[in-house]
């Protein structure tokens, strides 16, 4: 009773100081951090961007008479909806085309089509009207987007598999606690900061040179972006286990691998899982760009019906990948559930 | 035969001495306790023996080979070791982590695959029942279970491979009283079945008056005492862990082995 009282009256007070939440150090941060933000803000242009979409904003909410950003929003939208479902193509270019044998939904029909063409007498174009045959297929563009679609995910999956491949032993000999020699952690260290430097456009675009147009360029430069990301992130959570159970199988002479198996892995599998699943995530997003430069998938559809501004062609490319990532986040993260 | 120590000294990169000329012998068979105040050096006594500290000088012979790196290979699958945090997987389930006491004697190959022979993970069942713990506890992640249950499967585990010495640093630091009497009662029962000696680190002046077969007292890193439980008289106590005592001077038991 009394000794609470004494303790009160004999402590510290006066000669301790209690650590304040921000001292001089953090406002010297806190400045050069403003000065940094407020330059490279001039750089980017983040005035511009910040004015125009509230400008844009505005515009669309009625509020604004009109807007550089909403007009051309407005312009694409517009031509993007709705999106193409069906594939038109005339019969005559149709190699072995026979009328009996029709695929799915299929039907023959006449169209008449204006041709404008130059009259050579008077030198003057003239509209003429033709009857020609076409195969219509109502839902035939979109069967061809769902083919390059599945294409799209499948060399996702393998430059996921693959990096996963990859990445593993980078991670053993990279991690401190398991690599047998600090020369292999450097060595390990170095490859997967130059994998994951370069980024999978770039990769790919040396992959369609040395290997052709077709997705083994964008598989392969998938993989490798991706080996550096898992390979370093792996590594980190393999020297960041718990020791104790290493210790445990050491003491009784257990080696890297048999360590690596029965005290590490059972700890960071759940990371582990969350990584690789981040990685096919990041690669189904990233297999639908490569396309761009001839790696495969859908992005080269994508950049051909761009090119020849067929937006409505464009429009279904895009609502059918967003479904696409979607439901594969739906998926991952359905799994990430269960097995956590 | 034997456990031996030849004026054994540790001393730490960082200049501490945690050990400085231990001599001593243990037989087959017997269960030796460890006391001694925090610091004194128990662990790293425990630990010159299956090599996770090395000796700076003197030597640690077992069975007549002497511990260095190239010998560990060899003796380590016969030196079990029972931990005070239980360094076990939580994440795994109790079998994967009794097994885990036999991947010495198992290829890498197999290990990896997880195929371990039949007689293994036969023996793996009969020592987790000898624990004291059901069938239904195989699959259960070791998280689930108490921290006296968690060291069963720790002690199943070092017994894994019947070896010939069982290092216990602490075992039994962080459970109740009850419960620490039933482990060190299990400890001695599957070491004495097995004829395995134990090595012991302990707190508890009771405990280690009921299980101990022999004493070994440190205090700063030197053996103040060596000898039967009984001669461990209340008058001696105070040189293991009176602060206040000057010096640590050897006593008329602490004979070099
Ligand atoms: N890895 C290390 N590096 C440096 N010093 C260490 C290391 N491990 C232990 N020590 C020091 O060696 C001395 C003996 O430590 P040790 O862990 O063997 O004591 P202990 O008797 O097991 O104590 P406790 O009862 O607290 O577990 C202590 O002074 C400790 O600080
Ligand atoms: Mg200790």
């Amino acid at each position: 009773m009394s000794g609470i009282a004494n303790r009160t009256v004999g402590g510290p007070s006066g000669e301790w100081r209690f650590p304040t939440a921000f001292g001089w150090r953090g406002v010297l941060v806190a400045i050069v951090a403003f000065l940094i933000l407020f330059r490279t803000g001039a750089d980017v242009e983040i005035g511009r961007a910040l004015l125009q979409s509230g400008k844009g904003i505005a515009a669309g909410a009625g509020l604004a008479e009109d807007s550089q950003v909403a007009r051309g929003f407005g312009a694409i939208l517009g031509r993007m909806f709705p999106p193409q479902l069906a594939e038109v193509t005339e019969t005559g270019r149709i190699a072995g085309f026979d009328r009996d044998r029709l695929p799915w939904f299929a039907h023959v029909e006449m169209q008449t089509v204006t041709v404008q063409s130059l009259d050579p007498e008077t030198m003057r174009m003239v509209a003429s009207t033709t009857q020609r045959e076409v195969l219509v297929e109502p839902f035939g563009y979109l069967r061809q987007v769902v083919a390059k679609l599945v294409e799209t995910l499948e060399i996702a999956l393998w430059g996921t598999l693959l990096a996963v491949l990859i990445g593993a032993p980078l991670a053993f000999f990279g991690a401190r606690n398991l690599s047998p020699h600090p020369l292999l952690v450097a060595l390990s260290r170095g490859m997967v900061s130059l994998l994951r430097a370069i980024p999978e456009l770039i990769s790919a675009l040396f992959f369609v040179l040395a290997y052709g147009f077709g997705p083994a360029a964008g598989v392969l430069a998938l993989a490798l972006h991706a080996a550096g990301f898992l390979g370093k992130f792996y590594a980190e959570d393999i020297e960041n286990a718990d020791p104790g159970p290493q210790e445990a199988l050491r003491a009784i002479g257990a080696n890297r691998l048999k360590l690596l198996r029965y005290a590490i892995l059972p700890q960071v599998l759940p990371q582990y899982v969350a990584y690789t699943l981040y990685i096919l995530d990041r690669n189904v997003r990233m297999a639908t760009v490569i396309g761009l430069v001839g790696a495969g998938g859908i992005g080269l559809e994508l950049k051909g019906r761009y090119d020849l501004y067929q937006y409505a062609h464009v429009g279904t490319i895009l609502i059918a990948i967003f479904i696409l990532v979607f439901a594969l986040d739906q998926l991952s993260s359905w799994f990430r559930r269960r097995l956590i | 035969m034997s456990l031996r120590f030849e004026h054994v000294g540790k001393r730490y990169p960082d200049g501490t001495i945690a050990l400085g000329d231990v001599s001593f012998e243990v037989p087959p068979g017997q269960f030796c306790v460890i006391l001694g105040r925090s610091g004194a050096g128990k662990s790293t006594l425990l630990r010159c023996v299956n090599g996770l500290a090395s000796p700076s000088s003197g030597r640690v012979v077992v069975d007549g080979v002497e511990v260095t790196p190239a010998t560990l290979r060899q003796l380590r699958p016969r030196i079990g070791m029972i931990h005070q945090s239980f360094n076990l997987v939580p994440r795994a389930s109790v079998a994967a982590n009794v097994i885990a006491g036999a991947l010495p004697a198992v290829s890498t190959g197999r290990a990896l695959l997880g195929l371990f022979p039949r007689a293994l993970r036969d023996k793996a069942c009969a020592l987790i029942a000898d624990v004291g713990l059901g069938q239904e506890h195989l699959p259960r992640r070791v998280a689930a279970l108490s921290g006296g249950q968690q060291q069963r499967v720790g002690i199943a585990r070092a017994f894994m491979l019947d070896p010939a010495y069982v290092l216990a640093d602490e075992p039994v630091a962080s459970l109740d009283p009850q419960t620490s009497a039933d482990i060190l009662t299990l400890i001695r029962r599957e070491a004495k079945e097995r004829g395995a000696a134990v090595l012991c680190s302990l707190h508890q002046i009771d405990l280690t008056m009921r299980f101990a077969d022999r004493v070994l007292a440190l205090r700063d890193g030197r053996i103040v005492f060596d000898g039967a439980p009984d001669a461990l008289a209340q008058s001696r106590l105070g040189r293991i862990y009176d602060a206040s005592w000057p010096e640590p001077c050897p006593l008329p038991e602490a004979v070099g082995a």
